[in-house]
This record gives structure tokens, sequence and C-alpha cells, in this order.
């Protein structure tokens, strides 16, 4: 058997293992999707809220509201998520579940737009598969893809628009091409704000290649942009500018950034690591595709990471942008059309730099009419085999570095002993959980227990006998009683901390006791209504759900109303 | 459509402005003067890796970026 046999039976075992790992990772993905689904609390905060914009936008209501007045509620974030969870309200009610469906449906959009791109320009079915499943193996994709939370919608806009627009110049379909690509720019832009860089990208693909047409397509984006900003704006007596734009401004911590960029690149370094080389290969010796752009600018969001508020999901959008890539770059380097080697030599023998790079580029072209002739192919066709080896090899060598599962129950514990992680848990606030993941401590992540599903049944029997409205810092617990929402807490200390909000109305309302429970778990709140409540509220309980301590606190007029009797 | 040397133009006369304006916060207020932070030092880091791309693209003339 010749060598170039072995190489390829090789290979494809090798090919078979890697997809092997990122179909796991993708049943992973599901179980705990699954899991979610019937999670009726927030899993994370702010789910509830994200519900609430989208049932409040069902009964004809507008979001954007004065925080200063009462029940001080308002949205941070653009409509487009809210109102495409509207279609599933009906089918689930008025439940979190609705925007988790919604989330992770995106998730699986934004994996087949990523393997198909791939596939489109790469060719073949292994590298555009498995660029795929990676964007759904990422650890931070896993976490937050099933929440209902509309950064995953976002990325899904994002990698449709860049899609599109990469096409722009197709001979029959690239007006076509545009459009779409602007129309998904402007979608993902009213899905969350951030993505502004990628509408950078896109634009400056546009301008490399068509200076004219990206003048016009920037300024028609911007116009239909301009124009619905404007009527949210005044539709909204000016609520829209305070709550999305105004409010979001936080405090930045860069130290916070670095850590956060750091270990994206620890979990995701094949990936990035070939990214950063297709954009250098596109930069110096071919043209800049959409895509290398796209990721170049799309590490600009994750630079955003550091801001107050933010997290890990903030490097999304530059995970597709790597999955693609990487699986751009990989398809080129499979591909025999495409080894250009180059003969680096000239480079050290050149008068110069203009020399050098002179010599390079001759080298390159003589290089690849050489790859045509007979003598070329006859080592094209052990290269060949080697990369069939060497590219699911890398693919296994990127896999346990974003290492997540359950590691208890009768399929996930022996999978978990055999991969080396046997009896791992994560340490929460107040419990533990058997699951392991490569990012170390994390809140997201975790199958959900019976004593979570207990807990959160205990605090919502204090929602359910409350004499007066619940003040919550998660809104699933007064939307499961039929209650309106009170407050949106983070939102409320972004604008008191930016000076936009009075809370006057809100602590004179905590100090006659009006609600008749507050339900506290990261106490997220302006800090003159936490000192009203700690003058006029009690800690009864302390109930610990889902890995974290929620504080039930009853009006002092209660309890020692109590201690009368 | 735009070459490898309008686009390395571009980039060295952002990366300037952008390492001009790190270095111009602090002097600006004039005897405010707190040394050259942390930030700022990744800032001209980056700015002048940005220059030396932008340099080189320069060089490689009028290929299509």
């Amino acid at each position: 058997m010749s060598i170039s046999r072995i190489l390829k039976v090789l290979g494809v075992i090798l090919s078979l293992l890697a997809l092997l790992a990122y179909v796991g990772y993708l049943a992973v993905y599901i179980v705990y999707a699954v899991d979610l689904f019937h999670w009726p609390f927030d899993y994370d905060q702010g789910e509830g809220f994200e519900l609430y914009d989208a049932i409040l936008y069902a009964r004809g209501e507008w979001p954007y509201k004065d925080n200063a007045v009462y029940p001080y509620y308002t949205s941070n974030y653009p409509p487009l998520f809210h109102l495409l969870i509207i279609p599933f309200l009906p089918i689930f009610g008025p439940r979190v579940v609705a925007g988790r469906v919604v989330s992770f449906v995106a998730t699986l959009v934004t994996c087949g737009a990523v393997s198909a791109i791939v596939r489109r320009r790469a060719g073949g079915w292994f590298i555009p598969l498995v660029s795929g499943l990676a964007y759904l193996a990422s650890p931070y994709v896993y976490q937050t893809g099933p929440l209902c939370r509309m950064h995953s919608m976002m990325v899904m806009f994002e990698t449709l628009a860049v899609a599109f627009v990469a096409e722009f110049q197709h001979p029959r379909h690239g007006t076509r091409n545009l459009v779409l690509g602007l129309l998904m720019l402007l979608c993902a832009g009213y899905t969350k704000q951030m993505a502004v860089f990628t509408v950078a990208a896109a634009l400056s693909y546009v301008s490399l290649r068509d200076v004219k047409k990206a003048v016009i397509s920037g300024a028609a984006l911007a116009a239909v942009a301009g124009v619905i900003f404007w009527l949210l704006n005044a539709a909204t007596d000016g609520q829209w500018w305070v709550n999305t734009i105004q409010a979001n401004a936080n405090e930045f911590e860069y130290l916070q950034t670095l850590a956060s960029a750091r270990q994206w690149f620890e979990l995701h370094t094949l990936f990035i690591l070939l990214s950063f080389a297709y954009l250098i290969y596109e930069l110096f010796l071919d043209r800049l595709s959409a895509y290398s752009l796209w990721f170049f600018f799309a590490l600009g969001t994750g630079a955003l990471s550091g801001k107050w508020g933010a997290g890990f999901n903030y490097f999304t959008t530059a995970i597709a942008a790597a999955c693609v890539c990487s699986g751009l770059a990989l398809g080129r380097l499979v591909s025999s059309r495409r080894l250009g080697i180059g003969d680096w030599r000239s480079l050290f023998t050149a008068r110069g730099p203009r020399s050098a790079i002179r010599s390079l580029q001759s080298t390159i072209r003589n290089l690849k009419s050489a790859i045509r002739s007979l003598a070329i192919r006859r080592s094209v066709s052990v290269v060949r085999p080697i990369l069939m080896v060497l590219v699911p090899l890398l693919y296994l060598w990127q896999a346990p570095r974003m290492l997540h599962l359950p590691t208890a129950g009768p399929v996930f514990g022996p999978v978990a002993e055999a991969l080396g992680v046997g009896g791992a848990v994560t340490e929460t606030d107040c419990m533990a959980y058997p699951y392991y993941d490569k990012m170390g401590y994390t809140q997201l992540g975790h199958l959900l227990t019976e004593d979570d599903y207990a807990a959160g049944e205990e605090i919502l029997a204090y929602a359910r006998t409350s004499d007066g409205p619940v003040f919550s810092e998660e809104a699933m617990f007064s939307l499961l009683i039929g209650e309106p929402v009170v407050t949106n807490p983070t939102q409320l200390r972004n604008l008191y901390l930016n000076g936009l909000l009075d809370t006057t109305d809100a602590v004179e309302r905590v100090n006659r006791q009006e609600f008749g429970l507050i339900i506290f778990r990261a106490r997220f709140y302006p800090d003159p209504v936490l000192q009203a409540v700690g003058q006029n509220y009690t800690t009864v309980e302390r109930v610990c759900m889902n890995g974290f301590n929620y504080d039930i606190l009853l009006p002092r007029r209660l309890l020692d109303g109590a201690q009368e009797q | 459509m735009v070459t490898k040397r309008q686009l390395g133009i571009i980039v060295v006369v952002l990366a300037l402005l952008g390492v001009v304006g790190l270095i111009g916060v602090d002097l600006i207020g004039v005897g405010e003067w707190s040394g050259f932070g942390p930030l700022q030092q990744i800032g001209v880091g980056l700015g002048g890796m940005a220059i030396v791309v932008g340099v080189i693209l320069i060089l490689l003339g009028n290929r299509p970026a």
C-alpha cells in the first residue's frame, strides 16, 4: 500500500473522528436547549424583560417609557427581536420559551449560513460542515444561544448580511444581493446596536470594489435607518433615544476587555489563528474578501466586552466570522489550484523592500504556473493526502479546547469519564452543578435540577400571596402570576449613573411600602432605591435557585403587624 | 476599485490620526500630565503596527485591494 493511500485512509478515519466530536457538541447543545425550554423562570437575568417587551408590542404598547414613572420599566434594546417573538406567543403563551426557541433557531440558521458560505467558496463537505458545527461548539454560543436574548439573532442577521454583500458583484444577482445584504444589516442593527461593526465591514468591502456603490449603499442604509430611528423617537416622546443610546453609555474597564480577549483566544485558538492568517494572506497577497474584513471589524465588537454589563457573548460575532474565515483558509489550503507557497529566498537577495516585494510577486506567479505542470502535480499527489490528515487533526486539536458538557447522567456521566472530566462540578453561589466547562467558572451552561424547580415554585408562592405589586429583579416571577413587570433594574442603574433618572417617585413608593414583595438577586438598582428598601423592607428568606441566592423581602408593616398579633 | 497603495495611505493616515489623538489627549490638558497610561500604550502600539501594515500596502502598488 502506497504512502499516499495510507494517508488517505488515515485522513478518512480522522475526519470521521473530528466530525464525531463536533456533532457531539451539537448534541450537548440540543440537550441544553431543550432543558431550558422547560424552565419557566429567568435562567439569565434579563430574559424575562425581553419577553415582556414582546408582550407589550403584542398589546400595541411601546416598551420605551419614562423610567421615573411607575412601573419604572423600559427596554434598552431595539425592537426587532421582540417583534419576531410575537408570532410564537399564541403557541407558547406569554412564556419565556417563546423567545428561547426564536434565539435557538437563529443559532441554527447561523450555523447553516456559515456552512453554506464555506461550501460555496471552498467546496467539499467536510470543512463546510465542521465550520458550521464549530460555531455551535463554541462555549460562548452554547451558553447563550438558547436564551431569550437578542444577541444570537443579531449574529444571524450579520452572517446573512455579509454572505449577501460578499456577492454584490455577481453578474446576474449582484443588485439583489446588495439590497438583501443592506436589509440584513438594517435588521441586525435594529436587533442590537452593536451590529454597527458589521455594517462598517460590509460597506468597507463594497468601497474597496466599487466606491460609487458603497457611497450610494451607505447613504441609502443611513437614510432608512435614520428615518426609522426618528420615527421611533417621535413615537416614544424621546424615550427611544434616552433608553437605547444614552443609557447604554456605561463605564468601560479595559482590563476586562483584555481578560475576555485572552479567554476568547484560548478557547478558539485554531479558528482565530487561521482567520488572522487568512486576513494577512488576503491583505498582502490577494484581494480582501468581505469575510476577512468582517473578522477584522468584529474584533471591535469584542473590544466592547469591557463595558459594564457586557459579557463574553460580545465575541460571538467574531466567532461566527472566525468559523467562516478558518473554513475558507483551510479550503484554500487543500485546493490544488491555489498552492501558492512562494519562494521566499528571493526576498534576501533583493535590493530594498520594493524589489523584494516585486520578486515575491514574480515568484508566486511562476510557482502558480509551475503547479500546472506535471512535475508539481506529482508532489501535489502527496501533499493532498498530507492535508487530508492535517485538516482533521487540526480540528481534533481544537475540539477539546472548547470542552463543555454535563458530567452526570446515564449518557453524559460515562462520556465525561472517558474525556477525563468525570465527576467535575461547577460551583455557584449556593450550589454545585454536575457540569464541566473549559471556561472555568460560568453562570450558564449547566442543566437545571429538581431543587431548582422547587425553589422557583417557593419564590412564586411568595409572589402569588403578595398584597401589593411585586418589585422583582427578574421579570418572570411577575409574568407567571399575570402581573405587570415593575422595574428593569440594570436599565435604572445605567440611567441613574448617567444622571438621567429621577428616583423620587420610586423611593417614595418604597418608603410607603406599597410593594407587597421585593425579590433581589444581584441588587443592580440605583443607590437611593436600595437605601429606601433597606429602611422599609426586611429579608425573610434566602432561596437558592439556579445557583443564585434570591433574597425575599417583605414590607416591615407586615412583619410589625404580625409581631403585634 | 481601491488599490493596495490607496488602502495603505488610508490606513497610515487613520493610524497617525489615532496616535496623535491618543498623545494629544494628555497634551491638551497642559499641566495635567499623568504619564502614558496602559490604554494609551496599547493604542499607540496598535497604531504603530497599523502604520507598518499601511507602508507595506503602499509598497504593493496598484494591485487591487
